[in-house]
């Protein structure tokens, strides 16, 4: 008790320099989480919405209906929606990294334009993501699209030109400009650690006859691995909750890409907000957000050796 | 004698070869750099053509930018979108967030990189926590609770410039509080103490000395809260109604619902758009890059 009551004494300011911070979680983050993990258990709807956290108390109803229940539309939607949100993200993160990682690899290298090069990729990340949804949905148009024109007209690597806005091409047509719009800070991160990596590794390693491709392998990347570990996390996390793009693109701001490309993140708030169907939207948002948790521990798991907090 | 010449010419010759592999290696790697570079900024290229070019064009596919569809552009994209209105709405809120996010921020990171109190684990955790929750769900309940506060307490929530500033403040505390503690950390523990031995409370210690030294890491901060807050769609698109407070991407996606096919206007606006961040980040770009990674290369 006394150790408490001095520990408490001795960093008093630190709990007072923190009161602001935890008192705006609290009332942003932690208490509304709390009553949406409620609301999951309600059955809240156009009619109840009123009555809020009163309304009618369904236990686990909400999930069994998207889970389990065969009549509801909301299930096949929420399904598609979860499998392009697991395709989406291995997709986006795979890339961005494999090109950040050959971006800084080559931006580390001096040579004429190094400046010019490095801010000129840069770019694509200071573009707001609702203008990089409405822009590529301009450039993905079928007919008139710049890409079409490209792909078939210019260059004639297609016989003729797709459809990227509708059908099985929709997640291409969202998985792209997400690539895009990330690899810029992805490798500017790498590029920042692989200058820490001293040069005497690589040389130590070419007396012994390395390839380019084991230099890679045994040097760079165990050097890499908290940071790419810290991008793989907040990469995850932000695909899995990305909706700026997709609300964009699609549907003249409906934000509805049709069963090939809608995202987890899309389908809720589009059955929350426009269908009025909050239980199943919280319930739903309690499923993503028990599954992004579960992805944390396995990162946890993978990376724990390489985290060195403090 | 003759087989050590031999040895010598075949290993100069392998040498040479390597050489001559590792400069074609080189530039082969650096015109794979510069087309991806063109392919990169082909779309930002193609926003400002668009942005330039008439209706009929952009629909039928022959975009030709004219001096006289620029004027047209980018004087109806204010009058059409109310893009003004938006405008100042953006600027106001976020100019806000990033003053108070980062004030509780930079208070809360140097307790958590100067302090060992009981509860600062839990503190840590609870921060990075906040960003495993998904949005969505606490969106509803936020506001129907602003609609009781509104209600029983009769401050009006929804719809106020106050109701956006304060979310958006407490959204991006806890990633600030992590770039910041990174940058107090890396101060020497020493520069305070000679500052305490002269005389300075902890307190002003970390007024007068450290904050100072901090400034890029708060710079990197506050960069960060301006471009996220910048981007925010989906909380100010269902927390205001009215176009008094709205922000520009909702004014945006409000545009795009009704107007469709204006991409004239539309790629005028996103270039405006982008502009005063693109801005905002090259002049400042030296602290954001410091400030992200020293946080990502220290773990």
């Amino acid at each position: 008790m006394d150790y408490l009551k001095q520990n408490f004494k001795k960093n008093k300011l630190a709990y007072i320099l923190i009161l602001p911070a935890i008192v705006a979680m609290l009332m942003i983050h932690f208490i509304p989480m709390a009553e949406g993990l409620y609301i999951s258990l309600l059955k809240l709807n156009q009619y109840t919405l009123l009555k809020f956290l009163h309304a009618p108390f369904i236990g686990l109803e909400n999930f069994y209906t998207i889970l389990f229940d065969p009549s509801s539309t909301l299930r096949i939607g929420f399904m598609d929606a979860v499998r392009n949100t697991i395709i989406y993200t291995i997709a986006t993160n795979l890339s961005v990294l494999i090109i950040g990682l050959w971006l800084a690899h080559v931006l580390k290298q001096q040579f004429i334009g190094r400046g010019i090069a490095r801010t000129l990729l840069l770019l694509p990340w200071v573009v707001p993501s609702y203008v990089v949804g409405l822009l590529w949905g301009f450039m993905w148009r079928q007919d008139s699209g710049i890409i079409n024109k490209i792909l078939v007209d210019y260059l004639h690597i297609l016989p003729n030109k797709p459809f990227w806005l509708i059908g099985p091409n929709v997640i291409i047509a969202i998985i792209i400009p997400t690539i895009w719009r990330s690899f810029p800070m992805t490798m500017i991160m790498l590029l920042a650690a692989l200058q820490t990596i001293s040069d005497d590794y690589y040389e130590a390693a070419e007396i012994d006859g390395a390839t380019g491709w084991q230099k890679l392998i045994y040097v760079t990347l165990p050097f890499l691995k908290p940071v790419i570990g810290t991008l793989i996390l907040f990469g995850m996390i932000g695909s899995i909750y990305s909706y700026n793009i997709v609300a964009m693109m699609f549907g003249n701001g409906a934000g509805y890409p049709g069963d090939w490309g809608d995202l987890v993140m899309t389908n809720i708030s589009r059955n929350s907000f426009n269908m009025w169907q909050f239980g199943t939207g919280a319930a739903a948002s309690v499923m993503l957000m028990i599954g992004v948790l579960a992805l944390t521990g396995i990162w946890y798991k993978v990376f724990k050796d390489s985290l060195t907090m403090q | 004698m003759i087989t050590d010449k031999v040895i010598t010419q075949n290993v100069s010759k392998k040498y040479l070869n390597y050489r001559q592999k590792k400069k074609i290696k080189r530039y082969l790697s650096l015109t794979m750099l510069w087309i991806f570079i063109g392919i990169t900024i082909f779309p930002l290229i193609w926003m400002v053509i668009s942005s330039m070019s008439n209706q009929e064009g952009l629909l039928t596919g022959k975009i030709q930018p004219q001096l006289k569809n620029i004027l047209i552009n980018y004087h109806d994209m204010w009058t059409n979108i109310n893009f003004g209105l938006y405008f100042k709405n953006s600027l106001i809120i976020d100019a806000s967030t990033t003053i108070i996010a980062l004030s509780i921020a930079v208070l809360a990171g140097y307790a958590l990189a100067r302090f060992k109190f009981i509860g600062s684990n839990l503190f840590g955790i609870a921060t990075l926590g906040t960003q495993m929750i998904p949005g969505i769900l606490f969106l509803l309940p936020l506001y129907l609770i602003f609609l009781q506060i509104q209600q029983t307490l009769g401050i009006k929530m929804v719809n106020t410039y106050h109701g956006i500033i304060i979310t958006y403040s407490a959204f991006y505390i806890p990633f600030s509080i992590w770039i910041l503690r990174g940058f107090f950390a890396s101060i020497p523990l020493e520069i305070e103490e000679a500052a305490r031995i002269d005389g300075c409370t902890q307190f002003s210690a970390f007024i007068r000395v450290i904050l100072p030294l901090a400034i890029p890491g708060i710079i990197a901060a506050a960069i960060y809260i301006f471009l996220m807050a910048w981007d925010e769609l989906l909380f100010a698109w269902v927390l205001t109604t009215s176009a008094d407070v709205q922000t520009i991407p909702v004014g945006i996606r409000l545009f795009v619902g009704n107007y469709q096919n204006r991409y004239d206007l539309l790629m005028a606006a996103s270039t405006v758009v982008t502009i005063p961040v693109a801005l905002i980040f090259f002049l400042l770009q030296k602290y954001f890059i410091s400030g992200m990674t020293a946080g990502a290369v220290k773990g």
